[in-house]
This record gives C-alpha cells, structure tokens and sequence, in this order.
C-alpha cells in the first residue's frame, strides 16, 4: 500500500464513475456516477493526506467538505428528480429535451 | 507482500468491480447496494490509511444514503420491487471511451509525478486534530460547509413540495410512454388525450418504429449509438391492457 | 492481551445474551398474566430445534444471495457492535477512537439489513415490511447520534472507553433522562420489537418473515436477539456507567446492568402498543427528533456552565 496504489485505485473509481455519469439514462442511476466519481476523489485526498501530509488536519477536513458535497448533491439532486417527475412524469434524461432548443 | 498490502489489494478489488458492477446489473437496487459495497470498501481502506473518523463516517454515512438512492429508484423506475431487468444506457461507447480516458490520464499523471514522503505519525490524535481544526482555524469552512447544507435542505424542500407557487406542480403533467413514444404510463390524467395512438398500439414492430420516429425525435439522436436504448422490457401497466380492449371496441363499431 | 481476552469473551457474552433473551421473551407475557414460568426455559429449546429441523421455503425468483445473506449481515452487526463495548477496564475487542461513530455505522447498516431481507424475497408482505421499517428505522436511528454524541460531550472523545471514565463522577442516564429512554426506543427499533417492530409486524403476516421458514427463520430469530443484546449492552455501557461500580469485578456490573436493560426492553416491547406507520413517522420527526436536539443543547450548556 503506496500512494501511487491509492490514487490509482482513485483514479479508477473516477474513470468507472465518470463512464456511469454519461452513459446512464436513469437520474438516479447517473448520480450513482457522480457519487463513485467523488467516493475516488474522498479516496485520493485521504491518501495524499496520509502519505504526503504528514497528517496535517487539513486534510481530513476537505474530506469532510467532500463529504458535505455528496451530502448537497443527493438532497438537491433527488428533490430536482422529484421536482421533474411531478411535472412531466418523466425519469429519464432523454424526456427533458426542451432546453435544447 | 504483507498481510496490510494483502487486505488493500483485496479491498480495492471489491471497490473497483463493485463499482463497476453498479453500471452493469439489471436491478437497481442491486445497484444501490454493490455501491454501497464499493463505499464500504473505501471506508475500510480509508481506515487502514490512519483516518479511523472520515472512514467509519463514510460507511455510516453511504449506508443511509444508500438506502434512500433505493428507495428512490424504486418509487420513480415504475418497478415495485426493482427486481425487474432494465438496461438504460445512451452514447454507451462515448461513456467507456471518456472513462478509460480519464483512467489512463490520471493514472499516468500519478505515475510520472514525484510525490513527496511525509507519512502520517501512527501516535498522533488524529480524530482530536480534526475536532480542532474543525472549530478551530477552519471554523469559517466548516460553517460555510454547515450552511450550504442548511440551503440544500431548503432547497430539496421547495423543490420537492407538491405545492408550487402557481398551485399543485403536477397539474396537467403526463406520464412517458413506457416504450419510447409510446402510451403514457401510470395513472390516467387526462380521459381525451393519446386517442390517436391506439391504432397503431397493437399492430406489429414496423408500424411501432414509425411511430416512435415521429413521437420523440430527440429520444432517437441517441438510439443511433446506444442501441435498444430506452426500452424497458416486460413492464407493461394496465394502459396498454385497456387501450387494447377499447382498440377492439372501436374496431368492432367501426 | 487483553484484546484477546475481550475477542473471546464477545462470543459467550453474545451467546448467554441471546439464552436470556429468548428465554425473557417467553417469561414476560405469563409473569403479566400471572402464570407458570416452567414452559419459558424449555420453550426456546424447542422452537429452535423445530426450525432448525424444518423445511426452508422458497418464492419466484428471490434474490438468492442477499436472502441469504440478510440475517449474517445483521447478526455480524450486532457482534460488531458489541466489540466496542467495554467488558472491564481496557478489556475492549475494538478498542476504536471512533467506538461511536462504529457503533452508528451498525446501526445504519442494521436498516440496510432488515430492507434487504424484506425486499430480496421478491413477495409483497415482506417488501411492504421493509419500506415501512426503512422510513421508521431512518429516522429512529437519526436521532440516536444526537443522543450518542450528548453522552459523548462530557467524555470529550467518541472512544466507548472514555464515556464509560467519564461516568465515574455521575452517570449520562442523570444528565440525559430523555436521551436515555431515546436510546431505548432505538433498542427496540433496531431489534424490531413491541411498538417498533414495522418489519416484522403481524398485521403484515410476519413482514420480512413472511416467506421463510425452517433454518432461515432460526437464523433471523437469532440476529434479531443478538441485536437486542448488542442494544441493551451498548446502552448500559453509555448511560449506566457500564462496567462502573462498587464492590463487585466490572465485569459483573455490566452483566447486571446489560440483564436489566434486556429486561426493561423485552417488557416495553411487550407492554406498549404499536402505532400506525405514519403516526410514528410524525411522532418521530415532529416530537423526538427536535427532543433529542434539545438534550444535545442541554447537556453542552450545562458543560459549559458547571464542566
């Protein structure tokens, strides 16, 4: 276990999570790609944090913001997908195409 | 190789195909939960890396969010149990390219740079540090971090009432087909509307293509490279039931 | 060493728990009526024998694994959390910084559990226990890290030891009463029991319980009382002082205080009647969630003041 192991598993979940975010159709399922991209970003501060920090506290404290950030991004995501769904009836990306034009 | 390499190796194996299983199961709350099994995996590398707080508090925190992403899926993908297959994707090989992309490119940056070597004193309180750094000369961020979730929650709230400013905000919407263009889904809201689509409902593949062209262009861009897109097999509600029997009803006046 | 020691003690303590636990369970309801206890010491043998030996149902497409593996989850859970229990001075199986933000991650995961056993068999009745169970056992568990952080105020650390030192000068069930009986309303949530058994409940034919049978239902039946044990241990040692006290070896002051709030939580579950699904939900977020709120601010305060 070296930092250059960590931030390539980090590097991984963000590539995984980063395909998840454009491909899926689901809201749901595309803020699933969002939270894998950030579960490798919280992975990756924590590692440099621990190897390269010297365990400067903080470290630890932008992986709490980062954690805040999930926390933002799931509430405010899934009332907008409420939101969405209450008006169109709609839980695909596909179904909102009315700004493109 | 020791038994710390070992653990790692064995957890970042189940955090990586976890996560990468979440994008290839047909259940979602399958999905839901291999993630939440990702998370778990990160949490318990996160601990093995001297941070016991942020990892412990990533687990707790994942599970519960987890357990809400599915019931969300459930409640909005139309699917009671979410047991029922799906596969939803759209630019499906423009995804893997940009993710393999990002994977290589963060990889070689990680692997050409020269990072410096300041491990972490296992005798020192980490937990304690971040107490005080949190309350101490960081308060400012941690506050700002507090208020941004007080404004999310306010925000989730005003969006997610029913009561909009302008009266309820699902007056007049109408449900997607369930295939793409095809008749709405769910309850009925309105008795009038879709009425010129029963003819086409019940004849065979060609005519539903033709009809699924000039029902929803735009679906029809991305159908170009995602294939079967959209379609969400062996979920058929009690609209198509209905439109058939009055189909036959209207055939049979006519 | 002592690590060892507390490894191995876990599972006897587990064990003998579960014992007394379902033998309390079977001695409450004819200790109410006034009747023989003889069938309450033999009746547990007998029902576990007869489940172990019965037939393992099966529905259309369960989901297999997660079936499977719902009740070892919540079994390991309730193991999990008991480790960071204190058994006696420095005796401690996961001696954590962070025992309580461990004891919390259970907690959530318990929820995880019990949804995955309802939904993964693929039937209404359990499916709709679920649902219920994760909108009750949400919140439920929510304001239990209010109450847990409170008890962790006065200590000034989230490690279980240092909450249990911090009580030797007056214990948290004086500081927090409220919090206290909180904790025991968690209790009964996370072991689905009495007024918070929305998992399992019998107006939904057994909820999460409604198809299996045989082994599979000895497996559930065990987490669940290891789950109450885990509950009552963890409260005894974060309000009542765990293994604190006078005279007698720790070890065997926790063991009377874990019994007394094993007993005090099977008669609460049964003595007090459930309440309709959305009626707790209100009751939870509108009344228990703003109380557990103000004993946070209540026990910081008087810190502040007296600390």
């Amino acid at each position: 276990m070296s930092l250059v192991s960590v931030l390539i598993v980090a590097s991984a979940l963000i590539g995984i999570g980063l395909y998840g975010a454009l491909s899926q159709q689901s809201f749901v399922m595309l803020m699933m790609g969002l939270e894998l991209m950030l579960n490798g970003g919280l992975l990756a501060v924590i590692g440099f944090w621990s190897f390269s920090l010297g365990g400067a506290p903080e470290g630890q404290l932008l992986a709490i913001i980062v954690m805040a950030v999930m926390a933002v991004d799931m509430a405010v995501g899934f009332a907008l997908v409420t939101a969405v769904y209450r008006k169109r009836q709609a839980d695909t990306t596909e179904s909102l195409g009315t700004m493109k034009h | 190789m020791g038994l710390i390499d070992l653990t790692f190796l064995v957890l970042s194996a189940i955090a990586i195909v976890s996560g990468w299983r979440v994008f290839a199961t047909d259940s979602m709350v399958r999905a839901s939960f291999l993630l939440l099994l990702s998370f778990t995996a990160v949490g318990l590398i996160i601990l093995m890396l001297a941070a016991p707080y942020i990892g412990i508090a990533t687990i707790f925190m994942m599970a519960v969010e987890m357990m809400v992403m599915a019931l969300f899926m459930v409640m909005f993908m139309m699917n009671p149990a979410g047991l029922n297959p799906m596969m939803m994707v759209h630019q499906n090989r423009f995804a893997i390219g940009a993710g393999i992309v990002a994977f290589l490119g963060l990889s070689a940056a990680v692997l050409t740079t020269d990072f410096p070597t300041d491990p972490v004193d296992p005798g020192r309180q980490v937990i304690r540090d971040l107490g005080l750094e949190m309350l101490g000369p960081s308060m400012l961020i941690f506050e700002t971090a507090g208020v941004t979730l007080l404004a999310a929650m306010v925000g989730a709230v005003v969006l997610s009432a029913r009561t909009g400013r302008f009266g309820p905000s699902d007056e007049g919407s109408r449900p997607p087909g369930l295939e793409v263009g095809g008749e709405p889904a769910g309850r009925r809201v309105e008795k009038a509307s879709g009425h010129g689509h029963h003819h086409m409902h019940d004849s065979h593949v060609g005519d539903e293509d033709a009809q699924h062209a000039e029902g929803n262009p735009e679906a029809d861009g991305h159908n170009a490279d995602g294939g079967e897109s959209g379609r969400r097999p062996s979920l058929r509600s009690d609209w198509s039931a209905g439109n058939r029997s009055m189909t036959s009803k209207t055939e049979a006046t006519s | 060493m002592t690590q060892v020691l507390a490894i191995m003690v876990l599972p006897l303590f587990l064990l003998a728990g579960i014992v007394a636990a379902a033998v309390l369970d079977r001695a409450v309801p004819p200790l109410v009526a006034g009747r023989s206890l003889k069938a309450s010491f033999v009746g547990p043998i007998t029902v576990a024998s007869s489940r172990a030996m019965g037939q393992t149902g099966a529905t259309e497409h369960p989901d297999t694994i997660s079936w499977i593996l719902a009740p070892i989850l919540y079994f390991t859970l309730a193991a999990i959390g008991l480790s960071v229990v204190p058994f006696a001075p420095g005796v401690v199986a996961a001696d954590l910084d962070a025992g309580i933000v461990l004891w919390g991650a259970c907690e959530s995961l318990t929820v995880v559990a019990v949804f995955l056993h309802g939904w993964s068999a693929n039937s209404p009745l359990p499916l709709i226990g679920a649902y219920r169970y994760v909108a009750i056992g949400l919140p439920a568990m929510l304001l239990s890290m209010f109450v847990l952080i409170a008890a962790a105020l006065p200590a000034q650390s989230l490690a279980v030891t240092d909450i249990v030192e911090a009580q030797r000068s007056v214990w948290n069930i004086v500081r927090q009463p409220a919090g206290f009986v909180l904790f025991l309303m968690l209790g009964l949530s996370l072991s689905l029991r009495g007024p918070f058994d929305f998992a399992d409940p019998y107006d939904l034919a057994g909820g999460t319980t409604a198809e299996i049978s045989g082994a599979a239902r000895l497996t559930w039946w065990l987490a669940r009382l290891a789950m109450l044990v885990s509950v009552s241990a963890m409260t005894a040692t974060v309000f009542l002082g765990g293994y604190l006290g006078p005279v007698l070896p720790g070890f065997v002051w926790l063991v009377v205080k874990t019994g007394l709030v094993l007993v005090v939580l099977v008669g609460a579950g049964e003595v007090f009647a459930r309440l309709p699904p959305d009626r707790m939900m209100n009751l939870i977020w509108l009344a228990l969630l703003p109380l557990s709120f103000l004993m946070l601010v209540a026990v910081g305060v008087e810190l502040l003041l007296w600390g």
